[in-house]
This record gives structure tokens, C-alpha cells and sequence, in this order.
């Protein structure tokens, strides 16, 4: 049995009086990838916000019931965020490289939480951290170069080696591949592979076959609730519930 | 009834491909049934007929593949799709084979007498009747969906068994009185071997209609009857 890393127990979202997510249970295991499926403002974003406090960043948002990470209550108000991002990175949609150097992309992270006070440290995090996401061999020899001047698969492994420069726990990946080609998809995706054998990752996709590839586990979500979570290959063969079959099937209407 | 598939065209590929099936499985319930006819009757006539009706089926299996290439492709089904679309690619090689069979039978027709004693006949008549009940039934099953019938056909292969061991034994017996019976003896023994084959691939497709309606396979193995040992 895998270690429950994350456990969400009734965990309720609200936005001003709109009610995002209702009574989410759910637990993520240690060095598993969870995909999140379900259809555009189901809540699965939301829910891995919360996993990172992003949600803090909204004014009218509230967040009830528990979720913890490693038995730590994650909404404890004097809970440091800046720390609990530390350990818990978060990859985008889009690339959103820092306008900086590719260096500077990969240092900034451990600079301000304080790892790798020499130069020499922060080189072997840098080339650590871009071996760890692929992209070393390629940008090796122009790491001076602006990150933003990469492709867009490119751009998207900075950003996961910014993630990982910190040394993180989890690592939160929202709609990753959405931008991406289906070569630079093929990366991101042997990437995630990789990556889990260190990292506890979350993966919000609207694609099926991904969520079938990269995961172990699958939850779907639907207005708000989580409506079922089970063992991926479970979910995609043989759902329980008629409406995860309705969905993942092209059905849903 | 689950909702209908967003894609029109994806709802139109997977009904057609059910359709298919259909009719490939009764054109193999046809053939099989003719085939049988043939042995019983030793109507020799018939006997091209059935051979060109095997093409027919052959056609099906490559058609039926096409469309399960096609659909893959395509629409990487999911869940329910995905176990409808590979079901029916194990479907249709079992109803290819059973069509086989059928084939193979009414070729051993040429070689026997016209004469042939009716208590020869009978168990083998028995036989091929519960084979074609078989076939339809496991038919019925996948058109409807319908799990504990298609269990019920996967159980009903044991009295298969039974009938191909009586069956043989009466060959046997009937071969042991003069070794003149030896020629056209040893196509019956093959033709109710045929059967007793076409029984297996039946409750292949039992099989396959379970998983397909429940995503389960059935649990435990088959009952089996008395076997006459290769």
C-alpha cells in the first residue's frame, strides 16, 4: 500500500457565496501521479489550489474542512505559505518562464528559500534540476540565454526544473501539455514518469489518453464534487459510476 | 441506456460496427446450420454453396476489422466503447472460426455414402442442434447485453461435452463392426469433432459478452463433460 501523502476531508471551496468544491475527499499517495479529469469549472483546479494555498491569493475565496499534507494541516492560518510552497511546486497551462536567463530561471527559487549559497552550489542545482527535467543536453551551452527565447515544450521543462530547483515534495502540474505538441507532450509526459519516482505529482488534464498514461490513480469531478476516484486503470476501463462513463466516453450532455 | 456519444459520426461508427457483428454472427448461425443439414442429409448439393458462404464471412472478419482499426484510431474509446470495440474484435475471430468449422464439415460430406444408418445420424444431429442453440443464444446475449444468459451458454458447453463423447462413441461402435466403415467414418468423427470445436468458440464469445456488459471476466474454470481423449 502506498503512503497517503495529501488527504483532503471534507474540504469545501467557496467563491464569495458561489460554492466551488463540495465535501472533497480525497487522499494522494506518495509517489503516485493522481490525475484530475472532469469538465471546464468542475473544480479540479480548485482543488489543487488548495493543495498550495493558491487559493490565499483570492480575496473572496474561503476554504473549509481539512486537508494536510503529511498530517500537517495545510490551512492553518499560521502555516508558512512561502515554505509550503517550498514544498509543493506548481507547473502552469501556459509556460510562464520568469523574463530572465535560463540560469537565473532555474536559481531564483533556491536564492530566496535560502539553498545553494555559493556559486558553485547554485550551478549544481541548476544542472541538476535541468538534467532532472530533460532539457540539460539542449540548453547546456546557452544558459545565459533568456528562458522565454526556448520553444514552448522547452519553456515548459524550465519551469518544471524551476519547480523541482527547491527540492519540493509535490509538485502540482495544471493542464501542463495543453500548449504543447504531441513531441513535446511525449516529453513532459516520459518527464512526469521520471518524476515520480521522487515527487508526489498531481496532474489537472482534459485528455483522456494522458490521464491514461501518466497515472495511477484517476478522479473525476463534476460541479464541484469529486463523483469517483479509483485506480486509472479501473476508471478508464470499467467505471463505477454512470457518469464518469458518460464523460470519459464523449457522452456527457 | 447510456446518453448518446457528443460526436454523432463516433454514435454512427460503433452502432455500425455492433450491426456488423449481427450479421456476420447470423450468416455464421446460417452457414453452421446448412453445414449441419448437409452431414445429416449427406445432401451433396449443398456443399459449394456453404464453401462460398465461408467467403462471406471471411469478408465480415476483414470489414469488421477495418472498422475496428478505424475506430481506435480515431476515437481511442473509452470505458463501455472501449470493451464494445475489442470485444467485437474477439467476436468476430471466434464467429470466423466457427464458420471454419462449418466449412470443414461440409466438405466431409463428399466422401460418405447416401446410405448412411440413422442411428449413426442421430447423436450427431443431437449434437449439432445444441450447437446451433448455443450460437444463438450467445448471439442473443450480446445483442441484449444480457450477462446471465451468456453465463448460462458458458455453463451449457459441459452438455456439449457430453453429446460429442455419445456421438463419437456411436462412430466408434459403428466403425468397429466393419473396417470397410473405416474411410467415411473417420469424416464423421471429424465433423462431430467440428462441432464439438465450434462449442468452444461459443463459449469464447460467452466469455466476451460477460466482460463486455459487467468489465469483469468470469471467475473459475469452465464445467467440463466426459472428453475423448486426441
Amino acid at each position: 500500500m502506498s503512503k497517503v501523502k495529501i488527504k483532503s476531508k471534507n474540504l469545501n471551496v467557496y467563491y464569495g457565496d458561489k460554492q466551488a468544491l463540495f465535501d472533497v475527499n480525497l487522499d494522494l499517495n506518495e509517489k503516485e501521479v493522481t490525475a484530475l479529469i472532469g469538465p471546464s469549472g468542475c473544480g479540479k483546479s480548485t482543488f489543487i489550489r488548495c493543495i498550495n494555498r493558491m487559493n490565499d491569493v483570492i480575496d473572496i475565496c474561503k476554504v473549509t474542512g481539512n486537508i494536510e499534507m503529511d498530517g500537517m494541516n495545510i490551512n492553518d492560518k499560521d502555516l508558512d505559505v512561502v515554505s509550503l510552497r517550498e514544498r509543493v511546486g506548481m507547473v502552469f497551462q501556459k509556460p510562464n518562464p520568469f523574463p530572465k536567463s535560463i540560469y537565473d530561471n532555474i536559481s531564483y527559487g533556491p536564492k530566496i528559500h535560502g539553498k545553494g549559497e555559493t556559486k558553485s552550489e547554485l550551478d549544481q542545482i541548476v544542472e541538476n534540476s535541468l538534467k532532472k527535467s530533460a532539457l540539460w543536453e539542449e540548453v547546456k551551452d546557452r544558459l545565459d540565454e533568456p528562458g522565454t527565447s526556448l520553444s514552448g515544450g522547452q519553456q515548459q521543462r524550465l519551469c518544471i526544473a524551476r519547480a523541482i530547483s527547491v527540492n519540493p515534495e509535490v509538485i502540482l502540474m495544471d493542464e501542463p501539455c495543453s500548449a504543447l505538441d504531441p513531441i513535446a507532450t511525449a516529453k513532459i509526459e516520459e518527464l512526469i514518469d521520471e518524476l515520480k519516482k521522487t515527487y508526489t505529482i498531481v496532474i489537472v488534464t482534459h485528455s483522456m489518453a494522458q490521464a491514461v498514461r501518466v497515472s495511477q490513480k484517476t478522479g473525476f469531478f463534476h460541479l464541484g464534487k469529486l463523483i469517483e476516484v479509483g485506480k486509472t486503470e479501473k476508471i478508464f476501463k470499467n467505471p463505477d459510476n454512470k457518469m464518469t462513463q458518460d464523460y470519459i466516453t464523449g457522452r456527457f450532455g | 441506456m447510456s446518453n448518446e456519444h457528443t460526436v454523432k459520426s463516433y454514435e454512427e461508427e460503433l452502432q455500425f460496427l455492433k450491426d456488423s457483428l449481427i450479421k456476420m454472427g447470423s450468416l455464421t448461425e446460417s452457414q453452421l446450420s446448412d453445414a449441419m443439414d448437409a452431414v445429416i442429409k449427406v445432401d451433396k448439393d449443398s456443399i459449394d454453396k456453404i464453401i462460398k458462404s465461408d467467403e462471406e464471412i471471411n469478408k465480415f472478419r476483414s470489414k469488421i476489422d477495418t472498422q475496428i482499426m478505424n475506430l481506435l484510431v480515431k476515437r481511442a474509446p473509452m470505458a463501455i466503447d472501449l470493451r464494445e470495440t475489442i470485444s467485437s474484435l474477439k467476436i468476430s475471430q471466434d464467429l470466423e472460426r466457427i464458420g471454419d468449422l462449418s466449412k470443414s464439415n461440409a466438405k466431409k460430406v463428399k466422401p460418405l455414402p447416401l446410405d448412411l444408418p440413422d442411428e449413426l445420424l442421430g447423436n450427431l444431429k443431437r449434437l449439432g442442434e445444441l450447437v446451433m442453440k448455443q450460437l444463438n443464444d450467445v448471439l442473443d446475449s450480446y445483442v441484449n447485453k444480457n450477462f446471465d444468459k451468456a453465463k448460462e451458454v458458458w455453463e451449457k458447453d459441459e452438455q456439449v461435452d457430453d453429446l460429442t463423447y455419445i456421438a463419437m462413441e456411436s462412430v466408434i461402435d459403428f466403425l468397429s463392426k466393419d473396417k470397410k466403415n473405416l474411410d467415411f467414418s473417420t469424416h464423421l468423427i471429424f465433423a462431430t469433432k467440428n462441432l464439438e470445436r465450434a462449442g468452444d468458440h461459443i463459449t469464447n464469445i460467452a466469455e466476451t459478452v460477460c466482460y463486455l456488459v459487467k468489465g469483469e471476466y468470469l471467475k473459475g474454470s469452465r464445467p467440463k463433460g466426459k472428453v475423448i481423449q486426441e
